[in-house]
């Protein structure tokens, strides 16, 4: 009887130990995408007209500079709504002085992937995407985080 | 467990409150871009989302583009502390005008610069003082309402009465002598429609670390820009040590040597299949 309940004792606390683990790591992974959209965010922000001059450089110097005007906007992705990247949008200058970011809609087949890329006049990732008309995307930016 | 949890999601939310604040804060701050203004391209210095001063021409080797860098960084620098509307001015300097923020020089206004504005390089700098002190919603010395009004420069719109200017270089331009400005940078040709609605996939080619991947890119523009367009060339691109960029260049010839832009065409959509992994 005693060994009966020092292994149920063992196993309660070892099943415990197991959630707590569980909850601590699932909890970890919440706070670093957390941490990651605000990073994103925060980046966007601050980085958005160096980015887009350094695309525009870039691009002049190869002799492919666009002819319209750019702009940095966040990239969020349907549904989250969380920021995670950021994309260079393009068009006339009326239309992109509009543009508050990129509406990202991706999916998956196989061993390839599909990227929807939706430049927005609103920066909330919710319903269906709303096209900014006259505007599309010329560069995405993967952010290091 | 809970004490546990407490002390990292109390972290956690100071750090995102403290990113969000710095976010929000530099979102009233001074930047820079490139546009395109009467068929030509041009930089712009901006003030939270008012364009208060437009470069079109080059100086003393520095492109517009360049010019609008240094001309916000100086603005950022004299705006981190208090600005009172007198300390915005507007003034003469040995190679024409000036404007001034805390008696830290702005932006200098060239005949080169207000020339491609139809402008004097006096007129000029007052309008840009002007546009500065709206931005920072100062009020406008009093000489500007016996004047014409400023004018924001709106983007897409001309620049009305006349803004043009000139900042000059970093170092030596600081002192107000300056470089002599170039010529104008060249102008863009046709006005370009973006707004087509045409489509097509066409092939991208790129190579990374992964593996060699083929991909597609679904293009956009007018219909007459798209049927010129064979492909997209991706140009990787290190963003110092912060960001990875790919760049999508719609082109009418596929080769690695030399991009023919399609220009008045974007990228829509993309897709890629990894066919090798090494």
């Amino acid at each position: 009887m005693t060994k009966v309940r020092l292994v149920a004792g063992i196993l309660v606390m070892l099943g415990l130990l197991g959630f707590g683990w569980a909850a601590t790591k699932a909890y970890a992974i919440d706070l670093g995408d957390v941490l990651k959209v605000g990073g994103v965010a925060f980046l966007v922000t601050q980085y958005d007209d160096q980015i887009d001059s350094f695309i525009t450089s870039a691009l002049g110097e190869r002799e492919a500079a666009v002819r319209g005007a750019t702009k940095v906007v966040p990239i969020l992705s349907l549904g989250g709504g969380g920021y995670i990247g950021a994309a260079q949008v393009v068009g006339n200058p009326e239309n992109v002085a509009r543009v508050k970011a990129v509406i990202q809609v991706e999916g998956r087949f196989g061993s390839g992937r599909a990227q929807l890329l939706v430049p927005t006049t609103t920066d909330r990732a919710t319903g269906s995407p709303d096209r900014a008309k006259g505007v599309g995307v010329s560069a995405v930016i993967e952010f290091r985080i | 467990m809970g004490k546990r949890l407490r002390v990292p999601l109390i972290v956690g939310l100071g750090l995102l409150a403290a990113l969000f604040a710095a976010a929000t804060l530099s979102t009233a701050a001074v930047s820079f871009r490139s546009a395109e203004r009467d068929d030509a391209r041009v930089a712009e210095v901006l003030i939270g989302d008012r364009v208060v001063i437009v470069l079109r021409t080059s100086a003393g080797g520095y492109t517009p583009l360049e010019r609008a860098e240094i001309v916000a960084n100086r603005l950022r620098s004299a705006l981190s502390e208090e600005v009172a509307a007198e300390d915005v001015q507007a003034r003469p300097i040995p190679s024409g005008h000036g404007v001034f923020a805390a008696n830290r020089l702005i932006v200098a206004v060239y005949g080169s610069e207000a020339a491609a504005h139809e402008a004097s390089p006096e007129s000029l700098a007052k309008l840009w003082r002007d546009n500065i002190l709206l931005a920072l919603s100062l009020p406008l010395p009093e000489e500007a309402s016996e004047e014409e009004p400023p004018v924001e420069e709106a983007p897409g719109s001309g620049e009305a009465p006349a803004p043009g200017a000139a900042e000059q270089p970093e170092g030596p331009a600081s002192t107000g002598q300056a470089a002599a400005p170039e010529a104008a940078t060249a102008a863009e040709s046709t006005a370009l429609d973006w707004t087509g609605t045409a489509q097509k996939w066409v092939p991208i080619f790129s190579l990374e670390r992964e593996g060699v991947r083929i991909g597609f890119a679904q293009v956009a523009g007018p219909t007459s820009q798209v049927e010129k367009v064979k492909g997209v060339a991706q140009l990787r691109l290190d963003f110092q040590r912060i960001g990875r960029i790919y760049a999508y260049i719609p082109v009418s010839t596929i080769s690695v040597r030399k991009l023919d832009r399609v220009q008045g065409v974007s990228v829509w959509a993309l897709a890629d299949v990894k066919v090798l992994n090494f």
